[in-house]
């Protein structure tokens, strides 16, 4: 019990400790501690209202939708580990514990009983009382066991996920792909809302319905605890047993499991194997600094998944964008493709692409490449990379308004691009924010670097690009405008042309720029002030 | 940068030229008015303890850290002037190891021989000689991610030598790289030097230092303590010529190495 006792209170030195030693945590946990008690509050009275309310117009769904949200609940914290992504899963590595002679059980247990008092899981406490209240009347403390059973089950199982993730980590590129699976998961989960508030969600309900009639999620093990909470309330002593029991096994049962992976994991037996390596000869095949360096930004790229993750979702804010206009009354008209092309474009600005090179910026700043080309070179892959934006966009117009429009939309696109870079050259070597550790999200926030500041001069550089795009994607346009769509032959061109002589000169003083402050720009990336 | 007062010279007979370097990190002085000369084709050993300003001096002399105060010409190049002309000159393995994490080990070096101006076909060939001299070919489509540590130094180290430069700063080179490696490195770093090639060599191995250095400097508190050949060195600290450089280095940074005995351990 000692030892027990002695784990919970590392683990909260340790957290204590990261948080005191940031300004940035402490401020998050200020903001975050009223925020959780609101929200456990609100939890707890949506809680006690769904079941007076589904008891007064459906007893009979009591138990099917109980069920759901149950299952619902333990989902969530169950992938939990995978959406924060596995490196926040280093809460479930043991791995440093394991050279003292603590028995595993131990340790697992000891893990287990400080999730349990993490602030998130504390707050569920509420909820689950008001369930009771609502459920079992006079009956309270029963409903409220079957409850808290549930919760126990909750925390087990995503520790047994968690300490999973972190055995398959070891291998690293059984790691990459769960980490991508987690972000693209993540991305999915956040468009949800929009699409079932739009034309897809009467068919998200209907499913919904259809499960809980046929009480589907009765085979669920986060569901069984609910249900023995609700017979408790029933006055059903034998359901109450039986529902608890089998919720008492699933408990039982993920602790088992997670004592069993970390201790086969951290004997060496849980081999995932080596990463393999290429048999192929590498090739650069692009020519000159610049094309090795789009070639090197675009292999980077696609083999980090957070960067790839970073990469293909900004594909989806302009599709969003696009499907959200074309949901209004009127859907969407050239002029809407036309805005929409001009923001896609200004994703550039902010991409923070020096600082991606993280600890490789010091060997990108040692070679002998003149600095206008090494951003050009930037640039490019970063146009290249955010090729996707252009082609997506250039397909919905090519649907939308016919082939005439296309490139003229794809044009805009380019044309933004290529400004939003220039724009984001300066920013970049005047404004230079420092990159997280590989491995972590890229937009991670690290003490003192994100602020309002930041904020304010990528909301300035934005503003000031889209004042420079306006003259060339009017021009651009202007055929359409005229209705007199051949005149596209000759303004496309000019347009791009035109944007491509203002990037090399703002480029070319940008580059002036940074060789005036590369040592500084790379002791601020780097830390070091 | 500097201050006028110190401006060095480029000399004929010296690689490195370094007057009045200094850095400050806020109130912390970490380099602190360094001087000293280098010859063409020395070996030159840079020792001290850690924090002492060894990287740091390194990452001035090589365009990455900017001085506070003080100069430095690189084989004609100067730090405070035109830093692509330096850079073209030199060669640099720094104590972090800058890699590409998720390029393969032949795709990095391929990369950085073209990124130092290279034909392709002459940076394929430096590539592979590279990779097959520092034995890596096996290993040489698996990502740096991938590597060992020792296995990244290798890699940095190909990359610092594939332009062929003419200086070389070596930070800790052989630091994590296997005995056969290391042997085959240190050969290599000979006779880079009887080529006439300049080596800055920073490591805590100081029997390997006393081996292949033709001269060292000694910093301590981010000053020079000490600079010659080593028997210039014994003489100037009386020192007896039997004294090995570890001896020497002691007494130079003034550690005490005596401890109690922990009497518990049986």
């Amino acid at each position: 019990m000692d030892l027990l006792i002695a784990l919970v209170g590392l683990r909260f030195r340790l957290e204590a400790r990261a948080i005191a030693g940031s300004r940035g945590r402490k401020l998050g946990l200020v903001v975050a501690l009223p925020a959780l008690a609101l929200f456990s509050a609100l939890s707890a009275l949506a809680a006690f209202a769904l079941v007076r309310l589904v008891s007064r117009a459906d007893p009979g769904l009591l138990l099917p939708v109980l069920s759901a949200v149950a299952t619902l609940v333990g989902l969530s914290f169950v992938l939990s580990p995978l959406f924060a992504g596995i490196a926040a899963t280093e809460t479930h590595d043991l791995s440093r514990l394991m050279p003292y002679p603590v028995p595993l059980a131990t340790l697992v247990a000891s893990s287990l009983v400080a999730n349990l008092l993490q602030p998130t899981v504390l707050a569920q406490l509420p909820p689950l009382l008001a369930l009771a209240l609502a459920l079992g009347g006079p009956r309270l403390p029963l409903a409220f066991v079957g409850l808290g059973l549930g919760l126990l089950l909750v925390i087990a199982a995503g520790q047994t996920v968690g300490i999973a993730l972190h055995a398959l980590s070891r291998n690293r590129r059984v790691h990459d792909r769960v980490l991508f699976a987690g972000i693209g998961l993540g991305v999915l989960l956040s468009l949800a809302p929009v699409l079932v508030l739009s034309r897809g969600g009467s068919a998200a309900r209907r499913l919904l319905m259809t499960l809980l009639e046929r009480d589907v999620f009765v085979l669920s093990p986060f569901a069984w605890s609910a249900r023995a909470a609700v017979h408790a309330g029933r006055g059903d002593v034998l359901g109450f047993l039986g529902w608890s029991a089998a919720a008492a096994v699933a408990l039982l049962s993920a602790v088992g499991l997670s004592t069993a992976i970390a201790g086969r994991l951290y004997r060496g037996e849980l081999d995932t194997g080596e990463a393999g390596g290429r048999s192929a000869r590498a090739r650069i095949r692009l020519p000159g600094a610049i094309g090795a360096l789009v070639e090197k930004d675009l292999r980077v790229s696609w083999r980090d998944p957070r960067l790839k993750a970073v990469t293909l979702s900004g594909v989806v804010g302009p599709l969003l964008l696009l499907f959200l206009l074309g949901q209004g009354s009127s859907g969407v008209g050239p002029l809407q493709l036309l805005l929409v092309a001009s923001i896609a474009g200004l994703g550039s600005v902010g991409s923070n692409a020096l600082a991606l090179e993280r600890q490789g910026l010091g060997l990108l700043f040692g070679f002998p490449v003149d600095r206008l080309v090494l951003l050009v070179g930037k640039n490019a892959a970063l146009v290249v990379m955010r090729a996707p934006v252009l082609l997506s966009l250039s397909l919905a117009a090519l649907v939308i308004a016919g082939p005439v429009v296309a490139p003229a939309v794809a044009t805009v696109v380019l044309l933004a691009q290529v400004l939003a870079s220039a724009a984001d050259n300066y920013v970049q070597v005047l404004f230079p924010i420092p990159m997280p550790a590989a491995g972590r999200d890229p937009n991670a926030p690290i003490a003192g670097t994100r602020g309002l500041a930041a904020a304010a001069v990528s909301l300035i550089a934005m503003t000031a690009t889209l004042a420079v795009i306006a003259p060339f994607a009017f021009l651009a346009w202007l055929p359409q405008l005229l209705g007199e769509t051949w005149l596209f032959v000759l303004t496309l061109p000019l347009a791009l042309a035109g944007a491509c002589a203002v990037y090399f000169m703002a480029t070319s003083g940008a580059a002036r720029l940074l060789v005036r402050r590369e040592p500084e720009l790379l002791s601020r990336l780097r830390g070091d002030e | 940068m500097s201050d006028s007062a110190a401006r060095p010279t480029p000399d004929d007979g010296y690689a490195i030229v370094v007057e009045g370097l200094t850095r400050r990190f806020r109130r912390q002085t970490a380099v602190d008015h360094v001087t000293f000369r280098v010859a063409r084709g020395r070996f030159f050993g840079f020792l001290g303890p850690n924090g002492a300003g060894k990287s740091t001096t390194i990452r001035m002399l090589t365009g990455l850290l900017r001085p506070s105060a003080g100069d430095a010409v690189i084989e004609g190049a100067r730090l405070s002037g035109d830093l692509l002309a330096l850079k073209r000159r030199i060669g640099v393995l720094t104590e972090d190891l800058a890699l590409y994490e998720r390029l393969t080990g032949e795709e990095h070096l391929l990369f950085a021989a073209r990124m130092h101006g290279l034909a392709p076909a002459e940076a394929r060939r430096r590539t592979l000689e590279l990779l097959e001299f520092l034995t890596l070919a096996d290993e040489r489509g698996k990502l740096v991610v991938d590597y060992s540590q020792g296995m990244r130094k290798k890699l940095a180290l190909a990359c610092a030598l594939v332009h062929g430069p003419a200086v070389l700063f070596l930070d800790e080179p052989l630091n994590g790289i296997d005995p056969v490696s290391g042997r085959v490195v240190m050969d290599l770093l000979r006779r880079l030097t009887a080529r006439g090639v300049t080596l800055f060599f920073t490591s805590h191995v100081l029997d390997v230092v006393e081996r292949l250095c033709d001269e060292v400097a000694v910093i301590d508190h981010g000053r020079i303590v000490a600079q010659g050949t080593l028997d210039e060195i014994r003489a100037q600290r009386e020192l007896g010529g039997g004294a090995s450089l570890e001896d020497v280095y002691l007494k130079l940074v003034a550690a005490d190495v005596t401890r109690e005995d922990l009497s518990w351990i049986s």
